[in-house]
């Protein structure tokens, strides 16, 4: 077949190239099946033409270019018709396009920067603090402190029980060697909030709290003249049925309208947040409906491993508690107060978070005073922050072995105790 | 290997034809009995389109980012798949963090003031011998080439402005040409106003400006050459960083395969009028101003 059909053509005299091509194919489909790599007698090496340039296609105003597009075949000599945008008549869900952001429903000129799960801000703490108004103070309040010290509001066997937590979250709770950070990380806090649930019978107010997961954070302010969202999925909430009792005194409060923010120039304060020009206004959900019977939010807690994707370094970190804390105040308080700002609450709003990475702890408390965020005078809110407090030292899974005996199963060691 | 047996097979067809179409067309034509399936099954070679994926689409981002983007290595081949450039190949795994070389790129409401930005933190880049700083400034960040004392939290300056008296100015600062005194040292030359620079960024180098002369500046290169460009073109002050570059040792042959840099021929061959030491005057200054021509008879 292949050498007649190379003969006539042949004779009918073709292009030199072509009757190599004919030889080369010939071989090509010869060898066919099995083998993949192409052996040829001659060479194929020659110069490589260079990639020719598509002809230009030169618009005249005026001229109206004679498509062969009507005709529905290639006519010689005519132009190529121009591609037609075809768009369906009808809606399918598998085929849609969204419209350009200019084009959406609620675009808007003026953009808004959004604070969410996975904002790595880049001046950390000080970000947060000039985001929120927000005066930073280090080290936890006095009364906390001393409930914590006073031995009625602690568990029998504090030490015992909470070093049990910690082996069950990071030796006993797997089937492999060893429990993954997300896993033992969870397990412990899990296992912590527990313990303190134990105190139910002498406290009976911890059974009015209730644990929430998952629920969607939205908040809006205006600071200057930028408006600022906190949107995201928060991870654990403890809701409670009565509110948390205020922090600081009003002398206190009345003292923080001497406080200067920290700026950081060149630097603006809304670098890294997310600027969007398609957005809802004036959003503000605490996530839950009115007739949720636990309204106050009491404590968040924030994992680090919560979001695989996302790591996030130490001091992001406290800025992403930071700013969620502040979201949840200022949710609640719209709620109580309305959305105008006000310059001083009457009972200004608390919330307490934890932040761990299964080790290491970071405690907040967030004390919101005023809701009149546009301006840096005036009163400002308050916030406790206490950074980086080890809850023990490491925890070794490998069996200590000497002598072909095994010495001690796994190593934990912890200089003080959970408080 | 396979991709040179490839681009072989892949060039013989388009010697003859320029489309399979037009081939199967041909065949149709000419009253072939050739069944279709030998056109379509030739098991011959690959026909996937996946061969060219990530070639240069890597390099095809239009926004700008700092995170680092995936490298494709080339080998010294080019768009035929045959080696341009010996020497090249292996090496370390590498991802491209996209530097920007207008250090005069205004932020989007900021046009014509001069601005400040803030060194977040400067790090070794594998792309080149320079170290990169990240520099903070406003709502954005991006990469530059550090210079010489440039350290995480000092405050850099960009500006476009020319004045009557020179500026002095600090190392790491950008200014156009015309408002830097007379022998500064200088890296980051642009040569054309606005195109971004393109010459002095190899670690330690620097140009001296060594004249300004009307509304142009002479500055010379670390190859002692001269060159004379618009006192617009902006340009950064001080010494690029990494200035112990040329002192290293590689120490092994292990560490240049590390780098991506083959072994060179063994073949010994003849060396010709390129070989040797030469001394000749300095070429003539490269002008790169677009003078009015001075008469059109």
């Amino acid at each position: 077949m292949f050498p007649e059909t190379a003969q006539r053509l042949k004779t009918a005299a073709p292009l030199f190239s072509h009757a190599a091509f004919l030889t080369d194919l010939k071989r090509l489909s010869a060898h066919g099946g099995a083998r993949r790599h192409l052996t040829v007698g001659r060479c194929l090496t020659a110069k490589v033409p260079p990639p020719r340039k598509p002809r230009e296609r030169v618009e005249i105003p005026g001229l109206e270019m004679v498509t062969y597009g009507e005709r529905m075949h290639y006519v010689p000599g005519l132009a190529k018709p121009a591609p037609q945008h075809w768009e369906r008549d009808y809606k399918d869900p598998r085929y849609y396009k969204s419209p350009p952001a200019h084009e959406m429903r609620l675009y808007k000129d003026k953009p808004c920067y959004m604070f969410n799960q996975r904002t790595s801000a880049l001046e950390g703490v000080r970000q947060a603090a000039w985001l929120t108004k927000t005066q930073v103070i280090p080290g936890l309040p006095a009364q906390l402190l001393s409930l914590a010290e006073n031995p009625e509001n602690q568990i029998p066997d504090q030490d015992e029980r909470v070093q049990n937590a910690i082996k069950h979250a990071r030796f006993w709770d797997t089937t492999e060697d060893r429990p993954r950070k997300e896993k033992y990380s969870n397990t412990l806090l899990l296992n912590l909030l527990h313990l303190c649930a134990t105190l139910q019978c002498s406290h009976p107010a911890v059974g009015r709290r209730m644990l929430a997961e998952n629920y969607s954070l939205a908040t809006t302010w205006k600071r200057g003249e930028d408006l600022l969202q906190i949107r995201g999925q928060n991870g654990l909430l403890l809701n409670s049925m009565d509110p948390l009792p205020e922090m600081s005194g009003k002398q206190e409060v009345a003292d923080t309208a001497d406080h200067v923010l920290d700026a950081f120039y060149p630097v603006s304060p809304t670098i890294d947040l997310q600027k969007v020009h398609v957005y809802k206004e004036e959003v503000n959900h605490t996530g839950f409906r009115d007739d949720y019977p636990y309204p106050h939010a009491h404590t968040l807690y924030f994992l680090e491993s919560a979001d695989p994707r996302c790591k996030l370094r130490p001091e992001q970190f406290r800025t992403k508690m930071i700013m969620f804390t502040f979201g949840n105040a200022l949710a609640r308080a719209h709620k109580l107060y309305g959305t105008r700002p006000q310059r001083l609450l009457d009972r200004p709003v608390t919330v307490q978070s934890v932040g761990t990475n299964g080790r290491i702890f970071q405690f907040m408390v967030f004390q919101l005073n005023t809701t009149d965020l546009s301006g840096d005078d005036g009163i400002k809110n308050q916030m406790w922050l206490e950074e980086d407090v080890e809850l023990y030292d490491f925890a070794k899974v490998r069996p200590l072995i000497k002598k072909k005996q095994v010495k001690v199963q796994f190593l934990f060691e912890g200089r003080r105790g959970f408080h | 290997m396979a991709l040179s047996c490839l681009t072989r097979a892949l060039r013989s067809l388009t010697l003859s034809q320029p489309a399979l179409v037009s081939q199967a067309a041909a065949w149709s034509k000419l009253g072939a009995q050739v069944p279709s399936s030998a056109v379509i099954q030739c098991r011959g070679f690959l026909t996937t389109a996946s061969l060219e994926q990530n070639r240069v689409r890597w390099k095809q981002r239009e926004k700008y980012t700092i995170r680092p983007i995936g490298m494709k290595k080339t080998g010294g081949r080019d768009h035929t798949g045959r080696i341009r450039t010996h020497g090249i190949g292996g090496g370390h795994k590498q991802r491209y963090r996209w530097v920007d070389f207008h250090r005069l790129r205004y932020e989007a409401n900021r046009e014509g003031q001069p601005f400040e930005e803030k060194v977040v933190e400067v790090r070794y880049d594998p792309c080149r011998s320079a170290d990169i700083a990240l520099v903070a400034g406003g709502e954005r960040k991006r990469w530059i080439i550090a210079t010489e004392n440039m350290q995480a939290g000092d405050i850099i300056k960009t500006s476009g402005v020319i004045g009557r008296m020179a500026v002095s100015a600090n190392e790491g600062d950008a200014y156009p040409l015309g408002a830097l005194p007379v022998g500064t040292l200088v890296n980051n030359l642009e040569l054309r106003p606005g195109k971004g620079s393109e010459y002095i960024r190899a670690a330690g180098t620097s140009g001296v400006l060594l004249r300004k002369v009307n509304g142009t500046a002479i500055v010379q290169l670390p190859s002692k050459q001269q060159v004379q460009v618009l006192e617009t073109c902006m340009v950064t002050v001080g010494r690029i960083s990494n200035v112990d570059h040329n002192k290293r040792i590689i120490g092994k042959a292990g560490r240049n395969r590390w780098l991506g840099i083959r072994p060179s021929s063994g073949l010994w061959q003849r060396k010709g009028g390129w070989a040797g030491r030469k001394i000749k005057p300095l070429p003539p200054m490269k002008v790169y101003i677009n003078l009015p021509s001075v008469s059109a008879s």
